[in-house]
């Protein structure tokens, strides 16, 4: 292809993707707490207050800022991460599969690890006053235990975070490689190719579905239910949402972060909601979100509803679990992810 | 501080609160930790400190109602209950049978209600929201039943001296009604604890938690559900004479963790509907009240009381003109606070704070202790002062 046709292509599906990904990522919180209101017998938030509206909301309200030990560099962090999680969702789009080689198993784990990198360092920065600095008698008071470190929650849950980024999402890692052994390259070209091998010939109107979807093989059904729970890991949902745990780190890292902040946070959040949402569609069922194929894309997003929506469910009917539970948990789905990936040698 | 730990070293403190997204009331959690286990904890209190007893100095006994139901917004009944008993005890005042009975509803009646806002609470701190918001529903039967007696869904103003207030005397449709609420809530309860029992992951985060044993549960004098679900067979109510007429089994469970606590309260609502039932069905005829008395001097008289979350106790004098004089009020708080400290020992950070929620704490009511040191001044937490002076001084 000529290059700058190529470069043209690339800016323009990176534009319409951007665009779509932003408006249909915040259109998903509100589904997904829509259902699960419904499970508890409530009636709900409109669709799209929890993503839509709680955005342009947060972006207007009064400028508050954070208390943090590097203000700028804690602010800074949900930029990153905006910036971080597109580009994950970007190269899994057709256009920038060749980009540096990047759209490939190692470019996805890579931005995802990235992405956990995030709360770390979100966490080791946040000093909000619920904690250390508030105003109380009993250091004064005094106690046996004299001289000791006193942790902001928000620290704790930076440590939270460093366990789930080394043991956690694990699982999460091995199930993305299945579909990659299954089509013998790390390439998501190849991926595709071995799933769906009409989508390279087809036309923009064309509607190519996949001959061959890893998902329907007993491996690639296994790693669909470990990348699952590898996903809400990554997300921070119950019942893994430690880091994050009400209870006692209260919101973790993302804590301090308030009024434009806090829509970038939610706009982080939700757009790493669609993109590995996308990601597993694309790479389990064999259909991309290619922007210049509408009813591609379109299928896609429909298709990538399958997650949140099991995932509203199972949020409503769990509680948080601690690392007592989740060290055997993630034991135990690393172990079927392995089973999978052995299995999805023989595919 | 506790004893247990004085030679442990700790790696960092922890400190949650008073104001919290997870506290419903304003008190200070600092947990001492290593790594996520908790080494020690402390607890303190006295920040909405609010001076009840205060209030009561000099007022005239038959007012003391207005303010002693207004300690505790979940056991509002129990204040005012104990409160007319310390001068019917102290007076001699006989309450008539059917007074007795309607008491004895009301309070079963709002001990379930008190249970289920522990339910909704520990399983909110558990983080299941749909157990948390399924309790919330359930409780609303017993909400409208409080209203439909007394009045008002929160303080449903029953008890008076010398029995009830006319208006929460029960009618044969009144009687009707609970009695087919307490049918439809019952099925749908028993429905609820089973899947909560059922629930692996819920199990998992109960079971094996907080362990308090038995010897525990006495030396701090953890009373109600705490104690007993820690095997300590102790109920105020078996001691009390309106609680005569009644069958109805105290649940005692040996294993003293969180499940056992939660478990404790699921089955006492089940003898708690077992005590309505028998109260509606065999309500005997006759006066509801008994103005036949006279305030007038009283000596220091002391009553106990088996509230929903432990041992309460109230102790007042009256002078000559039946004004209150040095009212002592000790709600199950202080005394389940000291166990509490202790329970979580050992626990996950995230497990200590459900194992504090678990001994199902009302901060606010227990926010009245004074304490006169001499000629020293020196801040004190309640514990220290437990330790120093004991609760039964």
């Amino acid at each position: 292809m000529d290059p700058v046709l190529f470069i043209a292509g690339l800016i323009l599906s990176s534009i319409v993707a951007t665009i779509i990904a932003i408006f249909y990522s915040l259109v998903l919180p509100g589904i997904e707490r829509k259902l699960q209101a419904r499970v508890q017998q409530r009636i709900g938030p409109p669709v799209l207050t929890p993503g839509w509206w709680a955005v342009l909301k947060f972006w207007y309200k009064g400028k508050a800022e954070p208390i943090a030990q590097m203000p700028l560099f804690y602010k800074s962090l949900i930029w990153l991460g905006i910036a971080v999680v597109l580009l994950l969702f970007l190269f899994s789009t057709p256009y920038w599969w060749v980009v540096l080689g990047w759209g490939s198993v190692l470019g996805i784990a890579g931005f995802l690890k990235l992405e956990e990198v995030l709360y770390v360092l979100m966490g080791s920065q946040s000093q909000s006053i619920l904690t250390t600095p508030m105003p109380m008698n009993d250091l004064v008071k005094g106690a046996k235990v004299k001289g000791v470190l006193r942790e902001f929650v928000e620290q704790h849950s930076a440590e939270r975070a460093l366990k789930m980024m080394a043991v956690g999402s694990l699982p999460l890692y091995i199930a993305l490689l299945v579909p990659f052994v299954a089509a013998r390259s790390g390439m998501i070209s190849d991926v595709i190719r071995a799933q769906n091998p009409v989508y390279f010939n087809s036309s923009w109107l064309s509607l190519p579905l996949p001959s061959n979807p890893v998902i329907l093989t007993v491996p690639g059904f296994l790693a669909a239910v470990v990348y699952f729970v590898g996903y809400l890991m990554l997300l921070n949902e119950k019942p893994f949402s430690i880091l994050k745990a009400k209870v006692d780190v209260i919101e973790g890292g993302v804590l301090e972060y308030a009024s434009k902040l806090r829509a970038g946070y939610y706009l982080m959040r939700n757009l790493l909601l669609f993109a590995l949402s996308s990601i597993f569609v694309t790479l389990f069922i064999g259909i991309p979100f290619d922007p210049f194929m509408p009813l591609c894309f379109i299928l896609n997003m429909i298709l990538s509803l399958i997650l949140p929506i099991a995932m509203a469910i199972l949020v409503a009917f769990s509680p948080i679990l601690t690392f007592r539970q989740i060290y055997p948990a993630t034991v135990g789905l690393s172990a079927l992810g392995v089973l999978a990936l052995i299995l999805s040698v023989s595919l | 501080m506790t004893e247990r730990s004085k030679d442990v070293v700790v790696e960092k403190e922890l400190s949650f609160g008073p104001v919290h997204p997870a506290l419903i009331e304003p008190f200070r959690i600092r947990l001492f930790v290593n790594d996520e286990i908790v080494e020690d904890c402390e607890l303190t209190i006295n920040i909405p400190h609010r001076g009840v007893e205060r209030l009561l100095e000099g007022l005239p006994v038959e007012r003391a109602l207005l303010i002693t139901e207004r300690v505790c917004g979940i056991c509002s009944n129990v204040h005012a209950w104990n409160s007319v008993r310390v001068v019917e005890s102290g007076l001699n005042i006989k309450v008539p049978d059917r007074a007795n009975y309607i008491r004895v509803l009301i309070n079963e009646v709002q001990r379930i209600a008190s249970h289920l806002i522990f339910f909704g609470h520990a399983f909110e701190v558990l983080g299941h929201e749909t157990f948390s918001m399924r309790s919330f529903l359930l409780r609303e039967v017993f909400m409208d039943l409080m209203a439909y007696i007394g009045g008002n869904r929160v303080m449903p103003s029953v008890p008076v001296i010398g029995g009830i207030r006319p208006r929460a005397d029960l009618t044969e449709s009144l009687k009707r009604v609970i009695l087919e609420r307490v049918d439809d809530f019952e099925k749908k309860y028993l429905e609820f604890v089973e899947r909560v029992v059922a629930d692996p992951l819920v199990m998992s985060r109960l079971t094996g938690v907080g362990l308090m044993s038995k010897d525990e549960a006495i030396k701090y004098h953890a009373t109600g559900p705490t104690g007993r679900a820690s095997g300590w067979d102790y109920d105020v109510r078996r001691m009390m004479y309106e609680y005569k007429p009644f069958d109805f089994n105290v649940v005692v469970l040996p294993e003293g963790d969180n499940k056992a606590r939660v478990v404790a309260r699921a089955l006492e609502v089940i003898e708690s509907l077992k005590i309505i039932r028998q109260v509606v069905k065999n309500l005997p005829e006759g006066p509801i009240v008994n103005r036949d008395w006279v305030p007038g001097k009283m000596d220091f008289t002391t009553m106990y009381f088996e509230t929903f979350r432990g041992e309460l106790m109230h102790s007042y004098s009256l002078d000559s003109q039946g004004l209150i004089r040095g009212y002592k009020i000790r709600t199950p708080t202080p005394t389940n606070l000291a166990a509490m400290e202790n329970v979580c020992i050992g626990d996950h950070v995230t497990d200590a704070v459900l194992t504090i929620a678990s001994c199902d704490p009302c901060m606010t009511c227990c926010n009245r202790v004074e304490v006169i040191d001499s000629g020293k001044t020196r801040i004190m937490s309640e514990i220290e002062i437990v330790r120093k002076y004991g609760w039964r001084r």
